[in-house]
């Protein structure tokens, strides 16, 4: 029977923490250019587009991720698509992270008082110059804090593509386990490796948050 | 000269109350009109009505003979580069400097080029009497001095008349004359406005038509000393003496 060292275990886990990484840059990125058009939709006066929107988010934040990941991976092959682990994973972790992510932002973009939109209005600038110069900054500001928090939820939420056979930092630690038989040791470093990634990143929504309160008092 | 502004038969509604009912108006170009009335009585949604803030029922809105029509985005656009705002609560961007701010419209709507824009600029706050603040940030600044630069803000669009909404009455006692002395300014150079305004005196001072709104109409109107001297009706004479108090 063959040893691992400890180092083969981390060596091992950190290979794999990358799928987590990619994946989750992926569906975050993703995530917020659906989420952005998302937004955009929910802000144009056409009450279909608002229904259809909500709908999707609601459909998004009132399902488990491991069960959009289910349907992903297993429903689209019933349709005859063939779906990669990958594939699905990063179709479902995209829609998930897109509704939280519009549901974000409208609550910043909200969050801009209404004399700015009447008096950018006023001043006779089309919806798409409101948007653009006067609302979307004011709203990027409050919005930044947030967002980077909600990169947190995505990071631990790829943990849940394992159990459809996508081999990221949960899933090569269960399958690291199974040939040392050292689940406590493994899934340790596991642990570890998610909380050096995420750590770093609640430390700078934390600071981004300080600093923008501080630039508005 | 026709009419700047002409309103004729204007209804709305929010829900079950009904603001305004039936409101009659024209106002002559260079003309100043001070709508004074109780809290309620649909002076501020009339005027929000008037540079398409607020859509109405029915009647009619025509600004230099061009009706408002809300269904068209490209009209109104025209229309609100006619129609300058001012607001209670100045709603200057926060994000933008004091000369980013008046720029902004200018350069968006009316294409202006950026050297233009910037002489304009600071020409508008060397008139309300900021020149030296073209660089700050809003919230850097006094109330007062916020609306004056929302004021220079409205006239680099070039309006062809101006509503004030209550423009002095989110601000403290000793900012508001600084404001109004803009305003009084503008009126003689002038200015066609239109304003809604709880600062009796300095209506009666300024304005060449004061408009007294009762339950969403215009209840009796004339020449300040005149409607001072002599009201009409027992609702403005209730309302000037409540004034006293």
């Amino acid at each position: 029977m063959v040893e691992f060292t400890l180092w083969d275990i981390l060596r091992n886990l950190l290979l794999a923490a990358r799928w987590t990484v990619g994946l989750s840059l992926i569906a975050f990125i993703g995530g917020g250019l659906v989420g952005f058009a998302l937004l955009i939709a929910r802000l144009t006066p056409s009450q279909g587009a608002h229904r259809l929107v909500g709908l999707y988010i609601q459909l998004f934040q009132g399902t488990p991720l491991l069960i959009q990941l289910f349907l992903a991976y297993f429903g689209l092959a019933l349709f005859g698509i063939q779906t990669s682990a990958w594939t699905a994973a990063t179709l479902a972790l995209t829609a998930y992270t897109s509704a939280f992510l519009s549901e974000i932002w409208f609550g910043c973009v909200a969050s801009v008082p209404r004399g700015q939109w009447e008096a950018a209005r006023s001043l006779a600038l089309t919806f798409g110059e409101q948007l653009r110069h006067v609302i979307l900054p004011q709203a990027l500001n409050i919005a930044i804090p947030p967002t980077v928090g909600f990169l947190v939820q995505v990071i631990k939420g790829t943990a849940l593509a394992s159990v459809i056979g996508f081999v990221e930092l949960t899933k090569a630690g269960g399958m690291i386990t199974n040939a040392t038989f050292r689940p406590f040791t493994v899934y340790a470093a596991v642990a570890l490796i998610y909380f050096a990634l995420c750590y770093p990143i609640s430390l700078t929504a934390r600071a981004l948050e300080r600093t923008l309160h501080a630039a508005h008092r | 000269m026709p009419p700047i502004v002409e309103i004729a038969a204007l209804y709305k509604s929010f829900g079950e109350t009904q603001v305004l009912r039936g409101v009659d108006l024209n106002v002559e170009p260079g003309e100043v009109i001070a709508i004074i009335g109780r809290s309620g009585s649909g002076k501020s949604t009339l005027l929000r009505c008037i540079n398409g803030l607020e859509r109405f029922d029915s009647g009619a809105i025509l600004i230099r003979n061009k009706q408002i029509d809300h269904d068209r985005a490209a009209a109104m656009r025209e229309l609100r580069q006619q129609v300058g705002m001012i607001f209670q609560s100045f709603n200057l961007f926060p994000h933008l400097s004091v000369g980013r701010n008046i720029m902004l419209a200018p350069r968006l709507v009316k294409k202006r080029a950026a050297r233009q824009g910037e002489e304009q600029a600071r020409a508008l706050l060397a008139r309300v009497g900021l020149e030296e603040k073209f660089d700050a940030m809003p919230d850097r600044l006094s109330g007062g001095q916020q609306q004056r630069v929302a004021i220079a803000r409205a006239l680099a669009m070039e309006p062809a008349v101006l509503l004030c909404d209550e423009i002095t009455s989110a601000l403290d006692p000793e900012l508001v004359g600084e404001v109004l002395r803009v305003v009084e300014r503008l009126a003689s150079d002038g200015m066609t406005l239109m304003m809604v305004t709880h600062e009796i005196g300095f209506a009666r001072k300024i304005a060449d038509r004061l408009v007294f709104m009762h339950q969403g109409k215009v209840h009796e109107m004339g020449p300040p000393e005149e409607l001072f001297a002599n009201p009409k009706t027992s609702e403005l004479r209730q309302f000037l003496s409540s004034l006293h108090n």
